[in-house]
C-alpha cells in the first residue's frame, strides 16, 4: 500500500502515528481534539469500553441493529415456513384431529429460530463490520501497543488520512499527550 | 494474600454507599496479572490435578455407562410401566435448569445495569454451556438408539418423514439447541478482548499463536468496541427472552400432557424460577472454592457472593410459593385426581423425596435472611450444595411421583433406579467438572475488560462524578458533536 | 512486565490476511457442503440400490423368464394370495431339472438340497426391515406390476435391487398410485407398455377399483 500524500517522507512506508495515554480523562480530551481537527482515519485503542469515547471521537452509530433485525425477521419467516411446509404440505399428517397448520402450536419454534438467526447475525455482523479476523496489523509490531489489552490507552492516526501531514499531525498529537509520538511502519 | 479479612469485606446494606466491586490495592494491570496469571502458569497447581483426575475418571464412568446402554438396550435403566420417564429426563431438566444462571447473569443483569455481574459472568456463562452439554446427552441417549438422534432435527431423509412440530418435545430441541448456540456465541464474543490480553502477554510462540487466532486479531480499536458493545447489547436483549423461553418450553413437556400434577399453567414461571435458583446455587458451589484456590478474592468479592445469596433467597421463595400454589389449586379445583396426586406426593411412597425437596429448597435458603450467615462462605457453600440436591429432587418428585400413580390403579408401581441410572448421573457430574477444570486452566475465567470498566480508575477523575462513569460531554474544552 | 524478558516481538505474518476471505469462503463452502450432503446423503439414491449378492446357484432369471417365458407365479406361488411371494422349494426346480441338465455341476446345491431336504441357502435381495410389514398379495391384486418394485427381472442374469425400497419411495407410490397401476392381466408381464398415457390409465383404474393407499404409520409398522 502506498500513500498518495504529498507530504510523505521517502522512508519505509508509514502506516501512521501512535501515541499513548495513562488516564481516561487525557484520552477523552485528546480524542475530542483529534476529532475537532477533522481527521477521519484514526482510532482510539482502549483495554475496555469507555462510554464517553464514542462521543468524543464522533463515531457514527453502527448499522448492526438493522442487520440483526432483518436476520430476526428472516429467522421468524424461516421457522414458520419450515413448520408449514413440512407438517402441512410435504407430509400432511393428522394427529389427534389437530389442524395441520396452526399458528399457536408453531410459535415456540418460530420464536427460537428468530432468536437463533438474530444472535448469529449479531456476532457475525459485528466481526464482519469490524473487518475481523485480521491477525496481522501494522500496530501489532509496536512493542508498547501490547499494553493496549492491559492498562494503556492509545490514539493512532493513519497516514492515509487526507489531512495527514508528517509534521502537523505529530504536532497535534504531541500537544495532547505528554508521551512520545511513535511512528508505525506499514507491514513489509 | 495476607490482606486482613475486614479489608476484603465490601458487603453492606446502606444503599447510599456504592460498594467497590474490586477490593484491595488493584489497578488495571494487577487485574490483568491476576486473571491471566492463572492461564499462564507453566503447569496447573496440585489441587487442579487432583480434581481433574477425579472428574475425568467420573467422565469415563459416564462414557462406560452410555456404552453399556447403547450396546445392551434401555433395559439397563430402571424404567418400567408406569414410570416411562425416569432419571434421563430428571437429569436433563436438572442440568438445563443449572444452565440458566449464566445467561441470566450475563444478559438480564446486563440489561438491568447490575455492574457486579462483571466479575462472575464469564464464569457463569462457561458453567451454563457445560451444564447444557450435560443436559444434551440425556435426550440423545434416552431411547438407547443414539444412531436415530438425528430424527430430532428436520433433516431430509429417506423416510420422507419430518418431526411433528406440534409436539413440545420438539420445541425443546429447538429451545435447547438455540440456547446452547446463543450461549456459546455470547460467551465467546465476550471473551475475545480477554483472549487478546493473553495473546499480548504471551511469552511463548505457541501461546501467542493459539490465543492470537482465538482472539481474531482484536486490536482494542474503539471503532470496534462501538460495534462490539452494540452486538453485546443486542445479544443480551435476545438472550433475555430466550432464557425465559427455554425452561418454559421444558415445562411444556409436562404441562401439555394430561397427567395430574403436570397439567398446570403455573409450570412455566415455576420452572424458570427454579432454574435460576439452581443455576445460582451451582455458580456459588463452584465459585467459592475457585476464588479461594486461585486467589481471586479481590475480584470475586464477598459482595458478589452476598448478592447471589440474595437472589437464591428470592428465587427459593418463588419456588416455595409455587409448591404451595400447587397444593392450593389441587384443593380449589375440586379435581380429585389432582388432589390425590398432591397428597400422594407429600404423604405417599415418595414422601421422603418430597420433604427432602421442601427442606433443601424452601427452608435452607431462609438462613440467607441473616447477614451473618449469608456472608459466611462455608455456610453459603454448604447451603448452595443442599439447594442443588433439593432442585434435583424437585424434578425427581415431579416426574416420578406423578407417573407412578397414573389413572389406572392396576399399573401403579414404585420406580427404582438401577446402578447404571445412578452411575450415569454421577458420571455427568464428571463431564461437567472436567470441562469446567479445563476452562479455568486454559481460558480467562474473569471478564477482565468488563471488570476494568467498573473499577474507579475507569471513571473520570473529577469531583462531582462519583465514579458512575459515563462521559456526558462535560470535559472542559471538549465540545460534544 | 513480561515483554521485557525478550527482545523478540511476536506478530502474525502478513499472509494471514488471507484468513478473512478464507473464513468467508469456508462458511459459504460449509453451507454448500451441508446442502450437498443433505441432498445426496439422505436421498433415496443412497440406499441399497444395486445390491447384487452372489447366490449359491447361478440361477438366471434372464434365461428362465426372459427366454423360456416362465411365469413368475410358477415359482413364487404365494405372490397373489399371501404376504410373502415365497422362494420355491428345490422340488420346484427338480420338476424340470430331473431331466434337463441333470448332470450340471452348477446345480449340485439343488440336487443336494433335494436329496437331503435341507433348503438351498439363497441370499435375500429385496430385504425390508423387520418392523415393516409388506403384503405382496395386497399390491399384486390391485394391479401393481412386479416390475414397479423389482425392475426388469426377466433381463437379469443375477438379480439385483433396482429400487431404493426406502420409506420415502413407498410413500411416493402410496400418494400417487396412478403412476404404477395396470390392468390385472398385465401385472406379471414385465415388458408391458400401456397403449394410452399411464396417468390416464392409472387414474381410471384407481377410480374403477377404488384404490386409496393408506399413509398411516400402522399401515406398514404394525
Amino acid at each position: 500500500m502506498s500513500t498518495g500524500n504529498t507530504t510523505r517522507s521517502d522512508r519505509a512506508a508509514l502506516y501512521g502515528y501512535l501515541v499513548a495515554f495513562d488516564k481516561v480523562d487525557e484520552l477523552l480530551v485528546a480524542a475530542a481534539a483529534v476529532r475537532d481537527a477533522g481527521y477521519t482515519r484514526w482510532d482510539a485503542h482502549t483495554p475496555f469500553v469507555i462510554h464517553g469515547l464514542d462521543v468524543a471521537m464522533g463515531v457514527k452509530k453502527t448499522v448492526l441493529p438493522y442487520i440483526v433485525f432483518l436476520a430476526g425477521l428472516t429467522g421468524a419467516a424461516a421457522g414458520i415456513l419450515l413448520q408449514w411446509w413440512t407438517n402441512a404440505v410435504d407430509y400432511p399428517f393428522l394427529i389427534s384431529g389437530k389442524p395441520l397448520f396452526s399458528l399457536p402450536a408453531n410459535i415456540p419454534v418460530a420464536f427460537e429460530t428468530t432468536i437463533l438467526f438474530a444472535a448469529i447475525s449479531a456476532l457475525v455482523g459485528m466481526l464482519a463490520l469490524n473487518g475481523l479476523p485480521q491477525l496481522s496489523h501494522p500496530l501489532f509490531s509496536n512493542r508498547s501497543f501490547k499494553r493496549v489489552t492491559d492498562d494503556r490507552f492509545f490514539i493512532s492516526i493513519e497516514a492515509q488520512d487526507p489531512l495527514f501531514e508528517v509534521a502537523k499531525t505529530r504536532e497535534l498529537l504531541e500537544s495532547v499527550s505528554d508521551q512520545p509520538v511513535e511512528e508505525i511502519e506499514e507491514l513489509s | 494474600m495476607s490482606t486482613p479479612v475486614s479489608y476484603l469485606d465490601n458487603t453492606g446494606d446502606d444503599p447510599a454507599v456504592r460498594a467497590r466491586l474490586v477490593v484491595g490495592d488493584n489497578d488495571f494491570h494487577s487485574v490483568t496479572n491476576t486473571v491471566c496469571g492463572i492461564v499462564e502458569q507453566p503447569r496447573p497447581p496440585k489441587f487442579w490435578w487432583v480434581a481433574f483426575a477425579a472428574s475425568s475418571s467420573l467422565t469415563l464412568v459416564l462414557f462406560a455407562c452410555i456404552g453399556y446402554l447403547v450396546t445392551t438396550g434401555i433395559g439397563v435403566w430402571g424404567l418400567q410401566v408406569p414410570v416411562g420417564w425416569g432419571y434421563a429426563i430428571v437429569n436433563f431438566v436438572f442440568w438445563v435448569g443449572i444452565g440458566h444462571a449464566g445467561t441470566l447473569i450475563s444478559a438480564i443483569l446486563f440489561l438491568l445495569r447490575q455492574r457486579w455481574r462483571t466479575s462472575i459472568n464469564r464464569f457463569a456463562e462457561a458453567m451454563t454451556i457445560f451444564a447444557v452439554v450435560c443436559a444434551g446427552i440425556f435426550p440423545g441417549i434416552h431411547v438407547g438408539r443414539i444412531w436415530f438422534a438425528y430424527w430430532l432435527f428436520p433433516i431430509p431423509n429417506q423416510m420422507s418423514m419430518w418431526p411433528n412440530f406440534r409436539s413440545p418435545l420438539l420445541w425443546d430441541v429447538f429451545a435447547v439447541g438455540t440456547y446452547a448456540t446463543v450461549s456459546l456465541l455470547f460467551w465467546y464474543m465476550g471473551m475475545i478482548p480477554d483472549l487478546a490480553s493473553i495473546r499480548d502477554r504471551a511469552t511463548t510462540k505457541l501461546r501467542f499463536y493459539i490465543y492470537g487466532v482465538l482472539s481474531l486479531g482484536w486490536r482494542s480499536s474503539n471503532r470496534h468496541w462501538h460495534r462490539f458493545e452494540f452486538a453485546y447489547l443486542l445479544l443480551a436483549s435476545l438472550a433475555t427472552p430466550l432464557v425465559l423461553s427455554v425452561h418454559s418450553v421444558v415445562s411444556f413437556d409436562f404441562a401439555v400432557s394430561i397427567m395430574p400434577g403436570w397439567h398446570t399453567t403455573i409450570f412455566p414461571p415455576y420452572f424458570v424460577a427454579g432454574a435460576i435458583f439452581s443455576g445460582f446455587a451451582m455458580v456459588v458451589t463452584l465459585i467459592i472454592p475457585t476464588r479461594k484456590f486461585f486467589g481471586l478474592e479481590e475480584i470475586i468479592t464477598a459482595r458478589h457472593l452476598e448478592n447471589m445469596a440474595k437472589i437464591m433467597l428470592a428465587t427459593g421463595m418463588m419456588v416455595g410459593l409455587a409448591y404451595s400454589t400447587e397444593f392450593f389449586v389441587a384443593w380449589y379445583s375440586g379435581n380429585t385426581y389432582e388432589a390425590f396426586t398432591f397428597l400422594n406426593r407429600a404423604f405417599g411412597p415418595y414422601a421422603w423425596a418430597y420433604w427432602t425437596m421442601v427442606t433443601c429448597n424452601v427452608l435452607v435458603p431462609q438462613i440467607f435472611w441473616f447477614r451473618k450467615l449469608r456472608n459466611k462462605t462455608i455456610i453459603l457453600w454448604v447451603a448452595s450444595i443442599l439447594i442443588n440436591v433439593g432442585m434435583w429432587f424437585e424434578r425427581f418428585v415431579i416426574v416420578v411421583s406423578s407417573l407412578s400413580r397414573d389413572y389406572l390403579p392396576t399399573s401403579w408401581g414404585y420406580y427404582r433406579p438401577t446402578a447404571i441410572d445412578v452411575l450415569t448421573f454421577v458420571g455427568s457430574f464428571g463431564l461437567f467438572f472436567t470441562l469446567f477444570l479445563l476452562f479455568v486452566r486454559f481460558l480467562p475465567m474473569v471478564g477482565m475488560a468488563e471488570v476494568k470498566g467498573v473499577m474507579p480508575q475507569a471513571h473520570l477523575d473529577r469531583p462531582g462524578h462519583r465514579g458512575h462513569g459515563d462521559y456526558h460531554g462535560d470535559i472542559a474544552g471538549v465540545e460534544v458533536v | 512486565m513480561n515483554e521485557d524478558k525478550s527482545n523478540d516481538i511476536f506478530i502474525f505474518p502478513k499472509w494471514t490476511g488471507v484468513l478473512r476471505p478464507a473464513v468467508a469462503v469456508g462458511a459459504l463452502g460449509g453451507v454448500l457442503y451441508a446442502a450437498v450432503v443433505v441432498a445426496f446423503g439422505f436421498s433415496p439414491q443412497a440406499t441399497d440400490v444395486g445390491y447384487e449378492p452372489v447366490q449359491p446357484v447361478p440361477y438366471s432369471h434372464a434365461l428362465h423368464v426372459g427366454q423360456l417365458g416362465m411365469d413368475c407365479r410358477y415359482c413364487h406361488t404365494g405372490v397373489e394370495v399371501a404376504a410373502n411371494a415365497l422362494i420355491p422349494p428345490s422340488q420346484t426346480c427338480m420338476n424340470c431339472h430331473k431331466t434337463v441338465r441333470a448332470n450340471s455341476e452348477k446345480l449340485i446345491p439343488v440336487f443336494e438340497s433335494y436329496s437331503t431336504g435341507m433348503p438351498v441357502e439363497w441370499v435375500r435381495v429385496h430385504d425390508l426391515p423387520d418392523y415393516v410389514f409388506f403384503n405382496h398379495s395386497a399390491h399384486v391384486r390391485r394391479g401393481v406390476g412386479c416390475v414397479s418394485c423389482h425392475g426388469r427381472i426377466d433381463t437379469m442374469e443375477i438379480v439385483s435391487q433396482q429400487k431404493p425400497l426406502s420409506m420415502g419411495w413407498c410413500l411416493d407410490c402410496h400418494r400417487n398410485p396412478e403412476e404404477h397401476l395396470r390392468p390385472a392381466d398385465y401385472v406379471f408381464q414385465l415388458d408391458w407398455v400401456p397403449e394410452e398415457d399411464q396417468l390416464v390409465l392409472g387414474a381410471r383404474l384407481r377410480e374403477i377399483n377404488d384404490i386409496n393407499p393408506p399413509q398411516d404409520c400402522n399401515t406398514c409398522h404394525r
